[in-house]
């Protein structure tokens, strides 16, 4: 047997992203090791794959003794978004209600762009020829208005079975609140078609609004014949190659869950990979001493940041995630993103000013100086030409930069059009890339009524480093957090994460008339459901947490709010209390409530989760010893883009305690920080950095081009 | 849209240009993002129909390309309103309320609030938020009464008067709100939204003022407007000299004039002088009706128009609107109106035909530019609705239903947009859902799907139109709706066809149809429905060139008849009621037929 570096068993994390694949291994002694590799393109097995072996390279071993020595496996994967991006899902089949085909054409309107003319109306996720409508229709308090004709249904599976789809969505008016019609479909598919997949609206999001719901069943659907194939061969990839145990998958609720959740329930995929970020942070936040939960996470990468936030320690959650315009429905982790990363194209407009993305020259060709046939200036062009990233320690020094290469592409697409230098250009670009990011975190903390200011910011991935404490500052955000993990962070929060799923039932009731005694009976079957998933995950008692829900509204909204419910209220659901929750509830989000208005309630849900992470131990950075640089590194970050000296560190070096003064460079393997001019940074027990900002009072001083 | 300072501008670095245009892009955000909160109407907080903008001293927008076109492409003509009637004796902490076209605003039913922004004693931006208020008090419950004979036939108006002192309410003015309109509760709320969103646009402005210096905020309007001008001045340069005139027309209800209404400009693009100059006094006089348009909603359009033309990229504010010359005539349907002209539906129908009339002319100047029309009114399915609900013991109700405004314009190389409705808003509503619809009033929604062969032909088609019928449950409902195309239907462009148009009916309980007129005010009772085809977009380019596989995917979705791929497109397709293919040699034969009656 190999002599391994590290002590096992180990827990093992992936997270597949567009470019690069993360990976985590910790070890027995609870040490996170960090990996990432380019991914290659291909199936869901081969971007691991290639991953763990250097994994296992690294800690001196093969792939099957690091496997036989790993007690868990959990995956993050852009499988399903991916496959709907690709249009590689399964061939669907819809079945709507007379008179409504064209519910997922119509969609919700709101253009984002009011101009333009050159722009093509989007397909809808299943075309109309594989749309089938059934004579049936329900009213909106459930009474059935026509009743279903089955004959109607029998003669559309026969057009299906001819269509040659593999997979059927049941999507019908009203059915969230009597899905009678949607069940009597999904017994005669059953019957007539049983080698297709079914989901029912009902069961997948049962939410008001014909259009959300039948896009998540229509994802839903088109998803469960491909993943199960890929996760199947997942599976039995890993246990061929020596992996004992039962790989989890993280879903869009940013939770995880084994693979018999997700391919029963695939559209849950959705979004997995990003959505392990936010609470992640959480974690690093608390460990490191930061108390109040009020937390913006990004993920800066190759061709996008992610924004997400959290408030109180509550990661904000909707149900609008959408993939290539199409909503799926599923409650999911609010991520904003914006095409703004390292690899986004830099040019100047007619009007002379410089614009950075949302084009990306990705991984292939990749910015300039990778020197793989990238001509146009990209945001880590500028970084090389910035003095920021140190040409031969990108990316674990995978590969060399060059500078050469940097500055010609800057030159030329942006320096030479506006009559500057390149070092001006190369900050420039920084700066409009920045704001654009700005923008989408602003606009992600405004949605919600938040203020940016009174959040801490955590950065991840590996281009978070250098332009998150100019984002912090421009936001007017005090502290700003980046953990030594920070690179691959959403593969961090997996391998730390909960066990975590979500079940729902449609059963409406009102304040006025409630049916206590069905709520109750509703609210048994979810526990049983939740408890049977905790089983199956093999959760032990003391880590369960079983968290009831309720969706009210007020009459003839449709937009509508989440309130809680004890594990005693669930079992005695009480009228009152619920809808006095409701209206204070509403009065927070929106200023205004109406307690003398009837409350509705249409769908109750159960979070069965798994609360198998570690409390973090927090504590909160010393700031014991200051550290003044030994090593200078001159960059052109000053005014005008002239020079500016910063001192250099290892991460490597510095210790739990130490204070670092800005303006500093902190290189680790997979990234560099940038500790700006005016902000001081202490190191965490983690390994991280946590800067404090010098408060601008309000006043002349600002100077945007300030490191 | 005079010039700004005479001053000497101080130098500006790009690095503050970069921060203070987001800074302000950042406001109009904050702004709308407070208006859509808090809203109580789902006209505000579902459709999103509400605009906020930020003017300097001189009145030049700043903002670019957010909010709806209709309700920003003028949006200086409020505080020059302000500044215009009240001079020196405006004031920290006022807010002004305008829903009048004599006054520089739009409709009557978009209210605009208005307040000074002031540093060190100094007038420096105004602040502005504009929304379509679900009710404003006219004589029936609608928010455009078409048929409208003068101005006193509209709802209540409100000709720039001070709402606000010291930041409280002027409690005179708002009372003769909440007298004359119809759920004053409602009212009140969606006032307070929409100041809402004016203080804190005046806070946030007056803070960037703090931050960086009134003289760096001064030099960055200036550079920005020179900015959009130079975008605005180069996209102009690639165009070709050239003067095109046409005429197009709306439908009629007045006896004067019994061929329709004709709508008429001139543009005359001048690559060498960098404008554009868009001629409309060749107009005809008022009319008596609602539709009439006036200085805000025709320069709104004639931008909105450009800018399209333009590209995206332009940025949407007073600096590139300066390229611009609109020529107008008072006493015009489409020019300056006269007193006591009405104006209340004047966003929406022959601002309709106008902003796609000036986009077609573009195709005239060079093959492939331009767009066909959109939909001309509202379509039935998206009538303004009123009744008592008994499901909730009687409750009344009046909403505007945004069902089914679809057909947009083909351009080159695109079909139209299908959910776009029409040029002043160009697919920036939110749809109504129907299970909504269903819960907020007692009607029950029979159908809703793209009307068959209602795609204005042509080698890109128009966007469909909505085939829809809207039940009574157990109450009588009370539809009022302004729509148009019914004779004059979408026009196609550069050889493409109009769209289908637009039909109306009430279907009685025995089921039979009467046809409804184009602006009509119906009471559809228990039982009864009412039955609307909607009009589709007009296509660009001879349909003869359409793609005969587009064709075929069109006939296979059930979207186009076998008849209409024959007799449109001369595509021949041959079918067994279940699979259909393309008759290849009938298609060439048609094809040729086409070409050679063309000749």
């Amino acid at each position: 047997m190999n002599t391994m570096r590290h002590p096992a068993p180990f827990g093992i994390a992936v997270d597949v992203g567009g470019t690069f694949t993360d990976l985590v291994l910790r070890d027995a002694a609870g040490a996170a090791h960090l990996f990432k590799a380019l991914t290659t393109p291909g199936d869901l097995s081969n971007g691991i794959f290639d991953g763990l072996a250097i994994m296992a390279a690294d800690a001196g071993t093969n792939l099957a003794n690091l496997l036989a020595n790993t007690a868990s496996f959990a995956c993050g994967t852009t499988a399903a978004t991916n496959a709907i991006l690709e249009g590689k899902t399964a061939r669907t089949a819809l079945i709507c209600t007379k008179g409504f085909r064209d519910v997922l054409l119509i969609r919700e309107g709101g253009r984002p762009n009011g101009y333009g003319i050159g722009e093509s109306y989007p397909e809808p996720f299943v075309p109309r020829e594989l749309t089938f409508a059934v004579t049936e229709r329900v009213d909106a308090e459930g009474s059935v208005e026509i009743p279903l004709n089955e004959d109607d249904v029998r003669a559309v599976v026969e057009r299906i079975r001819a269509s040659g789809a593999k997979a059927v969505a049941v999507a019908l008016m009203w059915s969230v609140v009597n899905p009678a019609h949607e069940l009597r479909i999904g017994a005669l598919l059953a019957e007539l078609l049983p080698d297709v997949s079914v989901s029912l609206s009902h069961r997948v999001a049962p939410v008001i609004g014909e259009y959300r719901r039948t896009s998540a069943t229509a994802l839903d659907a088109s998803l469960k014949p491909v993943l199960r194939l890929q996760i199947r061969g997942l599976e039995e990839r890993l246990a061929a190659s020596g992996f004992a145990g039962q790989p989890t998958f993280v879903c869009s609720n940013g939770g995880r869950t084994s693979s018999i959740e997700i391919t029963e329930k695939p559209v849950y995929l959705c979004l997995s990979g990003p959505s392990t970020a936010p609470a992640a942070a959480n974690r690093l936040a608390k460990a490191a001493g930061v108390s109040h939960g009020n937390v913006i996470t990004i993920d800066l990468g190759g061709t996008s940041l992610d924004a997400s936030i959290s408030r109180g320690g509550q990661v904000a959650m909707h149900r609008e995630g959408s993939i290539g315009g199409h909503v799926f429905g599923v409650p999911s982790i609010d991520i904003a993103t914006i095409g703004a990363g390292g690899g986004s194209i830099a040019w100047v407009d007619t009007g002379g000013m410089v614009q950075v993305g949302p084009r990306s020259a990705g991984s292939s060709p990749g910015p300039a100086c990778y020197g793989r046939g990238g001509t146009q200036p990209t945001l880590t062009d500028a970084n090389v030409v910035r003095g920021l990233l140190d040409p031969d320690r990108f990316a674990d020094g995978q590969f060399r930069l060059s500078t050469d290469l940097a500055r010609k592409a800057i030159a030329s697409g942006v320096a030479e059009p506006l009559g500057i230098t390149v070092e001006e250009a190369a900050n420039l670009m920084a700066l409009v890339a920045e704001q654009n990011m700005v923008a989408a975190i602003e606009d992600l903390a405004m949605r919600r009524g938040y203020d940016a200011r009174e959040f801490l910011l955590v950065s991840g991935g590996a281009a978070g480093g250098l332009h998150a404490g100019p984002l912090a500052r421009e936001l007017g955000m005090r502290q700003l957090l980046v953990p030594r993990a920070s690179s691959v962070l959403c593969a961090y929060g997996t391998a730390t994460g909960d066990i975590k799923f979500d079940f729902a039932r449609s059963f409406p009731t009102s304040d006025c008339g409630f049916d206590a005694a069905g709520v109750k009976s509703v609210l048994a079957e979810l526990r049983r459901e939740g408890e049977a998933f905790l089983d199956r995950m093999a959760v032990p008692r003391d880590k369960r947490v079983l968290r009831f829900t309720g969706d009210g509204h007020y009459q003839g909204q449709m937009s509508r709010i989440t309130v809680d419910l004890t594990p005693a209220e669930a079992d005695a659901p009480d009228a009152a209390r619920l809808a006095a929750q409701f209206h204070a509830a509403h009065e927070r989000l929106y200023a205004v409530s109406a307690p003398g208005d009837v409350v509705e309630f249409v769908s109750w849900a159960v979070e069965a989760i798994g609360s198998v992470s570690a409390e973090p131990e927090i504590r909160p950075a010393s700031g014991r010893r200051e550290r003044n640089p030994v090593r200078f590194r001159a960059t052109a970050c000053g005014r005008n883009g002239g020079e500016a000296r910063f001192g250099v560190f290892d991460a490597e070096e510095l210790t739990e305690g130490d204070v670092l003064v800005g303006p500093v460079l902190v290189q680790d393997r997979l990234t560099t920080v940038m500790v700006p001019v005016g902000a001081t940074a202490s190191v965490t027990a983690e390994g991280g950095l946590i800067m404090t900002f010098e408060v601008a009072e309000i006043g002349p001083a600002f100077d945007p081009r300030a490191a | 849209m005079s010039a700004a300072a005479a001053t000497p501008v101080p130098e500006l670095d790009m690095f503050t240009m970069v921060v203070l245009r987001r800074r302000f892009e950042s406001i109009i955000r904050e702004m709308s993002n407070t208006l859509a909160k808090t809203g109580r109407s789902g006209v505000l907080n579902t459709a999103l129909d509400f605009s906020c903008a930020v003017t300097d001293a001189s009145f030049q927008s700043v903002s670019s390309g957010q909010g709806l076109p209709v309700h920003t492409g003028a949006v200086h003509l409020i505080p020059k309103a302000v500044a215009d009637k009240f001079g020196d004796a405006v004031f920290a902490g006022d807010c002004f309320a305008n829903n009048s076209s004599y006054h520089g605003n739009t409709h009557c039913a978009d209210l605009t609030l208005c307040s000074p922004v002031f540093h060190d004693g100094e007038i420096v931006f105004w602040s502005v938020a504009r929304a379509h208020f679900s009710d404003m008090g006219f004589p029936t419950p609608d928010t455009y009464a078409p048929l409208a004979r003068d101005y006193y036939a509209e709802g209540l108006m409100l000709p720039c008067v001070r709402i606000q002192r010291g930041n409280r309410d002027v409690p005179e003015v708002v009372d003769i709100c909440k007298a004359n309109i119809r759920a004053p509760e409602q009212f009140y709320g969606d006032y307070l939204a929409t100041l809402g969103a004016v203080r804190t646009g005046e806070r946030r402005a007056r803070e960037i003022c703090e931050e960086f210096g009134i003289d760096v905020v001064k030099a960055f309007l200036v550079r920005f407007q020179d900015y959009a001008e130079r975008m605005a001045r180069a996209a102009i340069r690639t165009l070709p000299k050239a003067t095109v005139s046409k005429e197009a027309f709306h439908d009629s209800v007045l006896a004067d004039y019994p061929d329709g209404i004709p709508v008429r400009a001139t543009v005359s693009i001048d690559p060498d002088a960098e404008t554009i100059e868009i001629d409309l006094r060749d107009n005809v006089d008022n009319l008596p009706l609602g539709i009439n348009m006036n200085e805000a909603t025709i320069l709104a359009c004639c931008s909105t128009a450009v800018m399209n033309i333009l590209g995206n990229d332009v940025p949407k504010c007073s600096g590139a609107f300066r390229r611009i010359e609109v020529l107008m005539r008072e006493g015009s349907a489409i020019g300056i109106p006269r007193f006591p002209a009405a104006t209340c539906a004047s966003t929406t129908n022959l601002a309709h035909v106008l902003i796609e009339h000036i986009q077609s002319m573009f195709a005239d100047v060079r093959e492939g530019l331009g767009t066909a029309y959109a939909t001309i009114g509202h379509p039935a399915s998206a009538p303004v609705v009123s009744g008592v609900d008994s499901r909730f013991g009687g409750r009344p109700f009046v909403n505007q239903i945004l069902l089914g405004y679809w057909g947009g314009p083909a351009s080159h190389g695109h079909d139209g947009w299908l959910t776009y409705g029409s040029g002043t808003t160009q697919g920036m509503l939110w749809q109504s859902s129907i299970e909504v619809v269903e819960s907020q009033q007692p009607v029950l929604v029979e159908r809703i799907e793209v009307r068959e062969d209602s795609h204005g032909p042509g080698t890109w088609v128009g966007g469909g139109g909505a085939s829809c019928v809207l039940r009574a449950r157990k109450d009588t409902l009370r539809f009022v709706c302004n729509s148009g195309a019914r004779d004059f239907p979408p026009p196609g462009t550069a050889g493409g066809r109009p769209g289908a148009p637009n039909l109306a009916w009430r279907r009685t309980a025995e089921g039979q149809l009467i046809e409804l007129p184009i602006f009509f005010d119906v009471e559809i009772a228990p039982g009864e429905a009412l039955v609307s085809e909607g009009c589709g977009g007009g296509g660009y380019g001879e349909p003869a060139r359409r793609d005969p596989e587009a064709v075929l995917s069109s006939v296979r979705k059930g979207l186009t008849s076998i008849e209409g791929a024959r007799r449109d497109y001369g595509v021949a397709i041959a079918s067994d009621g279940n699979s259909f293919e393309i008759d290849a040699s009938e298609t060439s034969r048609l094809r040729a037929e086409a070409a050679v009656t063309a000749e």
